[in-house]
């Protein structure tokens, strides 16, 4: 049997992660493309930021797909590996059944300067370190694999483009990708610039690379 | 800041960054909890905030949310919590070092899914460490205790 349980101030649960969250102040812009002002083949170029964001470690490794197995990979980790202690994120895709990701990755109540400074520890969130649902799998994933996932409303939570954009500025997790601590690299770009790529590319029509 | 612990409540004066466990054990003389790593590596220092396992080297003072419980508060001499019963029952302990965490984090394990399979005990236990090598007595006691909860 499994319960649900609140840890911190958010309601953590089998299907469901409610909390804090939702309620961030956007701290990016989204800037609005008309239609038709991008062009198709700037409108590619706009998805190979994406891709390259999507595709590298600090993102990739926590949208993993049905194996709920969190990835560590990237120059931090030397060889790539499954996430170490045998850790499985489980069904929940927060642990709940076995060990909550939170166990170690603790929430922060307030945002911390120095919180992930030291190599080798969990990183920590104002929210509850999770997986991405297992609908966003990119790990190893091509390009135009993602590319056709990600405007899939199957898929992507049933958002449009802009959506999408504006949920990625409402993410602590995803946040931290910029800003990782550590040894750990950074994500490409900026979180602004990943909104305005995704904001351009669906003003190109979002186009995808062939395989 | 105030913080409870076990029930009892203490007035405590630290920094905001002191981890948790030096406050159980150097301010408070709580010393159940054990440091092995201080990097979350280990599970020597696990107890719960409100019921859920978190390795207290990771909690810093100013994210402390809720009542803490150590191992001193999980059960009494007379009266053991299930997974401490089930622990002496096979016991579990060689050195002893890693068993409060070990303790805290089945406990919490259990409170969530008191009928796991092998597979999801392994997973459970698997980021708590024992240089004694005692995890085959661990996933009997966990099993054990499974059973006495289900029964209670
Ligand atoms: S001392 Fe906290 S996990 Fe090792
Ligand atoms: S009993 Fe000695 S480290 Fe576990």
């Amino acid at each position: 049997m499994i319960k649900v349980f609140t840890f911190g101030s958010c309601l953590l649960a089998i299907t469901n992660l409610a909390c804090g969250a939702q309620t961030l102040t956007a701290e990016n812009k989204l800037n609005e493309f008309p239609a038709g002002s991008v062009t198709l083949e700037q409108g590619l170029a706009s998805w190979q930021i994406f891709y390259e964001v999507a595709s590298h470690p600090r993102c990739s490794n926590c949208h993993v797909g049905s194996s709920n197995r969190p990835m560590w990979s990237g120059p931090s980790y030397g060889k790539t590996r499954p996430h170490g202690m045998n850790i499985k994120a489980d069904e929940s895709r927060i642990g709940v059944e076995s060990v909550p990701c939170a166990t170690c990755h603790v929430t922060l109540l307030q945002p911390s300067e120095n919180a992930n400074t030291m190599p080798h520890t969990p990183p920590r969130v104002t929210a509850p370190w999770a997986l991405a649902p297992v609908e966003a799998e990119w790990f190893g994933k091509s390009s135009s694999f993602i590319c056709n996932q990600l405007k899939d409303p199957e898929r992507n939570g049933n958002r449009t483009i802009a959506d999408v954009a504006s949920h990625l500025d409402h993410d602590r997790v995803l946040q931290w990708a910029w800003n990782p601590g550590g040894n750990r690299q950074s994500a490409p770009y900026s979180l602004q610039m990943v909104m305005d790529a995704l904001m351009k590319w669906s003003a190109a029509g979002t186009p995808c690379p062939s395989e | 800041m105030q913080i409870t612990v076990n029930g009892n409540q203490h007035e405590i004066d630290v920094e905001d960054d002191m981890p948790l466990l030096w406050i159980l054990r150097d301010e408070l003389g709580i010393t159940g909890p054990k440091y092995g790593c201080g990097i979350a590596q280990c599970g020597a220092c696990t107890v719960h905030v409100e019921g859920i396992a978190v390795r207290s080297c990771q909690v810093r003072a100013a994210d402390i949310d809720g009542e803490i419980t150590t191992i001193e508060g999980l059960g009494q001499p007379d009266a053991l919590h299930a997974v401490q019963s089930a622990w002496v029952e096979h016991q579990v302990a060689q050195c002893g070092y890693c068993q409060s965490g070990q303790i805290m984090q089945a406990a919490s394990f259990l409170d969530q899914n008191d009928d796991p399979s092998d597979e999801e005990i392994d997973s459970a236990m698997s980021s708590n460490l024992c240089r004694c090598g005692t995890y085959p007595r661990i996933r009997k006691a966990v099993k054990t205790a499974a059973e006495n909860l289900r029964s209670a």
